[in-house]
């Protein structure tokens, strides 16, 4: 049966026994939805409460995607309450090429942005550490740069410098502005010039890319961060992707030249959502603060005896390849607090068979790289097995380099069954990478220390060793060549390794006899996540021992003291 | 008065409030997804607007589109039924944006008893009973014994992190009570890595009874008594009834006030339900308040012969209530059974489908409220309740028999239903001598 219309529509006649209330009549106003009560999310068309999107940092609630924010949002979102002390507000620097009708459309803007420019500046603090700040907003001419950007930036990166204070610039730019020309481009030059003082100074610097930041200013201040921040899925490049299909006359794929493509290929150091914002940023101002190392009461580490007298060395190239064996990741959490990862060698890709970052050592800030096998087969296929490739060397070396620029001894975890053998490899410079890793870590004015925790495969691990000290876990080893390689370049015979192995003086007993280790890190039987603590609670005096040590030499004595190191080898 | 009503629910609530409006001389307006064009709510109402697919996500659910649908329509009010939007503070408080009259309470009182904790302070600032609990978290024995003397046995002990009844002991006496704890402990740091534990009177079969009040926007609340509906499953409820058989007049006059404290220190306005779980000894504590009209509404309806509907819209409209607690007396007794189409010996799987054979009882004393009809197609995307048969008898023993009969008429041909399963319960004595608590069912 179909109802269709089968149904008697009533004839409405109000009931005398309900009587109208005058106050319901009075207080009526006509049902309507009240403009700007609903939005709606461009990515997946759904009506959203505008409400939620401000209250929930200006994300879709539905989709998740990310609006684009206002800059004095953006402001209130990273800044302690109040903290916020704007710079060079109002300042214009005209119409350089007379371009008609350009100061008209900039009147207009910003009659209805109520924004001066498309850059805000000034100084805040974020849980206390005082930052200089510069937001882009993209509601002002798509945040192109003209000359009032360019100059704002460079007179608030130049307080910086002179404040001795660390700058966070949120991107994001349609690029140069068409209407002011040359002088546009120029402003790139000049972004970037202030920028090069302020990290001369020591200082450091943080761009945080947001959708989207594309061509002069990707070409200039948002890609020389010390640290390069992303928010999720945010358009970053130089040339437009539109662009680029017209040249090529291909389309793109996708997620070309999102943040997690940039992540991926080496340009990003991490994507932080927008809720932890704050927080990352301030953990980072944190780290890059000096503080110094919980001195503990010093306890005389006595040098433990070494129990596992008899295994052969055989053995121990067994245990140190043992699938259980704690890995590289596993001493960062051990050992250390706060680690922060970062990514990327700015040139290629990020390298997963290196994982490296800040962290605190009883409180102190230490740069932290570690070769980095997997736990699981999944996890070893991600991490290729602890083989690095040129880009995690070149990784490794960015990381150092800043260490040394802020000053933070560097700590090294050797783990590789060797550097990456392969085509793409030597494509990108496999040898060169090394090369560059032992010419740079030899004069490098902070301390190092690396310790060999399981396989310490010929230059792919001397690129993490170049060190004032290297230590070994007592089962590791440490060799110009795996036991079977050795075997079959002299004896022609691969499965001579288990002898190969005893000849080659790859055990910790041996390198410390010979002069090329400085210690040796006592065992349990069996060593695993388990009973890592163990092994970590010993590390951690030594390595008290080794810091008080290198504290006391200057950056001259310590540069000095590597050199004749290696010099006497 | 309101003048035209949108509602934003399907089924056999939507059709409810579509006849109360009728009745009341206001003008209706139904929401249909694309799989309810054919549905009861949509032929009868005076005006149809299809707001989206199936998916109740993308359609009952959706705000923006029912927000729509009521400016565009330039209907007046919304009434949300239940479930759906019903409970939603934010739909609340948009339509008050949008000037729209929300038939039910403000979003402010929806989201203070929607939220378990604030709720649970609200009542013990007012003075209603709630289960005694544990005010700090418990570690060690010894303090957890004194506690559970204070909160008074049987005690139930719970992980802090807890879930899926691991780390949950009960102990009846204090000699119990260290090895319960031990227990629920040791599971608790097993289970979550966390031994904090924290404790509440445990409620020995309780009987779930609820008391539906209606509160008027001067102040004036009343309570229209009890209803038991300890027959559950799952938490869902099967067969409802009032008067409760446990409930004594001087029972009732105690819960009832203490309903109408609750409802009061809410601020609540329009019709609610306050559920409590009644102890045998006749002690009983706050669960939580349903802030909107509930599906056993009826048999309120039945044995203080007012319509429920037609109040909220009346108290909406900004009328005072026409009643005061002494102009409230039950008469006889009500029970309702919930007719689901499901299959009760397939672990109560839902069973849609085309009816190709309908017939539903009438006569003296048997009411239902259903939204399905010969042919009607019961679509796969929402609740599988497809009618509710409600019986008014002199006394328990008389409504029971004449469930009994109307069930025994119903036929519905096409699709799987629980009308069997409904039937025994009834059959059974301890149902018929109306000795029931909520794990009945469980104990079948």
């Amino acid at each position: 049966m179909k109802l269709g219309s089968m149904f008697k529509k009533t004839n409405y006649i109000s009931l005398k026994n309900i009587p109208d209330t005058d106050r319901y009549v009075r207080d009526r106003r006509r049902p309507e939805v009240p403009e700007g009560l609903l939005k709606k999310c461009n990515v997946c068309k759904s009506a959203i409460i505008t409400e939620d999107v401000k209250k929930g940092y200006y994300i879709c609630p539905k989709c998740h995607s990310y609006f684009r924010m206002h800059a004095y949002r953006r402001i209130e979102m990273i800044a302690d309450e109040g903290s916020f002390e704007e710079w060079d507000k109002g300042l214009s620097s005209g119409n350089p090429l007379k371009y008609k009708g350009y100061e008209e459309k900039l009147e207009a803007l910003r009659e209805k942005t109520k924004l001066d420019e498309a850059v805000i500046t000034g100084k805040i603090s974020i849980n206390g550490s005082e930052a200089v700040v510069g937001v882009c907003d993209g509601r002002f001419m798509m945040a192109s740069m003209g000359r009032t950007v360019g100059e704002k930036i460079a007179r608030a990166v130049e307080r910086a410098t002179e404040q001795k204070l660390p700058v966070i610039i949120f991107t994001c730019s349609g690029g140069a502005r068409m209407q002011e020309g040359i002088v546009s481009l120029m402003q790139m030059a000049k972004t970037s010039a202030a920028l090069k003082r302020h990290s001369e100074s020591g200082q450091l610097y943080i761009s945080v890319l947001t959708d989207p930041t594309t061509g002069g200013v990707t070409a200039s201040f948002a890609m020389l961060g010390d640290i390069i921040l992303a928010e999720p899925n945010a358009l970053v490049g130089f040339a437009g992707p539109r662009v680029i299909e017209q040249t090529i006359g291909q389309k793109l794929p996708k997620g070309f030249q999102r943040s997690e493509f940039l992540l991926e290929h080496g340009f990003v150091d991490r994507i932080v959502e927008r809720e932890e914002q704050k927080e990352v940023l301030s953990k980072i101002l944190k780290l890059h603060k000096k503080s110094e190392r919980e001195k503990t009461k010093k306890v005389e580490t006595p040098e433990t005896e070494i129990k596992n007298e008899l295994a052969s060395a055989w053995d121990r190239v067994q245990i140190s390849r043992m699938k259980d064996r704690p890995t590289g990741e596993d001493y960062i959490r051990t050992l250390f607090t706060d680690f922060m990862e970062f990514h990327g060698d700015r040139y290629f890709k990020d390298d997963k068979a290196i994982i490296g970052g800040v962290a605190r050592f009883k409180g102190m800030p230490v740069t932290v790289i570690a070769q980095a096998k997997g736990g699981t087969t999944k996890e070893n296929i991600e991490r290729n097995f602890g083989m690095p490739s040129p880009e995690g060397y070149r990784k490794a070396l960015r990381l150092m380099k800043q260490a040394e620029k802020f000053g933070r001894p560097v700590i090294c975890f050797v783990d590789t069954p060797g550097a990456f053998c392969g085509l793409e490899a030597e494509e990108r410079g496999q040898g060169e990478a090394i090369a560059r890793n032992l010419f740079e870590m030899s004069d490098m004015k902070v301390p190092i220390l690396s310790i060999v925790i399981g396989e310490g495969g010929s230059g792919g691990a001397l690129a993490l060793a170049v060190a004032d000290e290297v230590w070994m876990l007592e089962n590791s080893i440490y060799s110009v060549l795996s036991p079977e390689g050795f075997a079959s370049i002299l004896w022609k015979d691969a499965k001579r390794a288990q002898e190969a192995a005893g000849v080659m003086k790859l055990t910790s007993r041996d390198l410390k006899r010979l002069g090329i280790i400085e210690r040796i890190i006592p065992e349990p039987g069996h060593l695993t996540i388990n009973n890592l603590s163990e092994v970590c609670g010993q590390l951690t005096s030594y390595m008290d021992e080794f810091f008080d040590r290198y504290e006391t030499m200057n950056e001259e004595e310590i540069k000095e003291h590597r050199y004749e190191r290696f010099r006497n080898m | 008065m309101i003048k035209k009503v949108l509602i934003a629910n399907r089924g056999e609530i939507a059709v409810r409030i579509i006849r109360a409006c009728r009745e009341l001389g206001i003008a209706t307006v139904a929401v249909y997804s694309e799989a309810d064009r054919e549905a009861l709510h949509t032929q009868l109402a005076d005006e149809a607007i299809c707001i989206g697919p199936a998916p109740s996500s993308e359609s009952y659910l959706r705000m923006d589109r029912i927000l729509s649908a009521t400016v565009v329509s330039g209907a007046d009010a919304i009434h949300p039924g239940f479930g759906f939007l019903s409970e939603n503070s934010k739909f609340a408080e948009l339509c008050a944006k949008c000037n729209i009259t929300f038939i039910g309470p403000s979003a402010e009182v929806m989201r203070k008893m929607g939220d378990k904790a604030q709720a649970r302070r609200t009542m013990i600032e007012a003075g209603v009973p709630v289960i005694p609990g544990s005010k700090e978290i418990i570690t060690d024995v010894e303090f957890g014994k004194k506690v559970a003397e204070e909160i008074t046995y049987p005690v139930i002990v719970k992980a802090a992190l807890g879930g899926g009844g691991k780390g949950m002991r009960v102990a009846y006496t204090p000699e119990e009570f260290e090895n319960a704890f031990l227990t629920a402990q040791k599971e608790a740091k097993m289970a979550f890595g966390d031994d904090t534990m924290y404790m509440e009177h445990f409620v020995e079969h309780p009987r779930h009874i609820e008391f539906q009040i209606l509160a008027d926007n001067y102040g004036n609340v009343v309570h229209l008594g009890e209803r038991d509906c300890s027959i559950q499953r799952n938490h869902q409820k099967m067969i409802e009834e009032s008067p409760s058989a446990a409930l004594s007049d001087e029972l009732r006059a105690k819960m009832g006030e203490a309903a109408v404290k609750a409802a009061k220190a809410a601020n609540y306005t329009n019709a609610g339900t306050i559920e409590f779980l009644l102890e045998k000894n006749g002690n009983f504590y706050f669960m939580e308040m349903n802030t909107r009209i509930q599906v056993e509404h009826p048999v309120t309806e039945w044995v203080t012969a007012l319509d429920l509907v037609k109040e909220q819209i009346k108290i909406a409209s900004g009328l005072p209530l026409s009643v005061t607690q002494e102009d409230i007396k039950l008469t006889g007794h009500a029970i309702e059974c919930r007719i689901n189409a499901e299959n009760p010996e397939k672990n109560f799987r839902p069973s849609p489908g085309t009816i190709t054979d309908l017939y539903l009882p009438g006569g003296n004393g048997v009411r239902i409220d259903t939204a399905i009809y010969s042919g009607y197609t019961i679509p796969p995307y929402y609740d599988s309740m497809i009618a509710k048969l409600i019986v008014h008898g002199f006394s328990r023993e008389d409504a029971i028999a004449k469930m009994r009969s109307a069930l025994g008429e119903v036929i519905i041909e096409g699709v799987d239903t629980n009308i069997d399963y409904l039937y025994e319960i009834l059959q059974h004595p301890d149902y018929q001598s109306g000795d029931i608590d909520v794990e009945f069912i469980e104990k079948l």
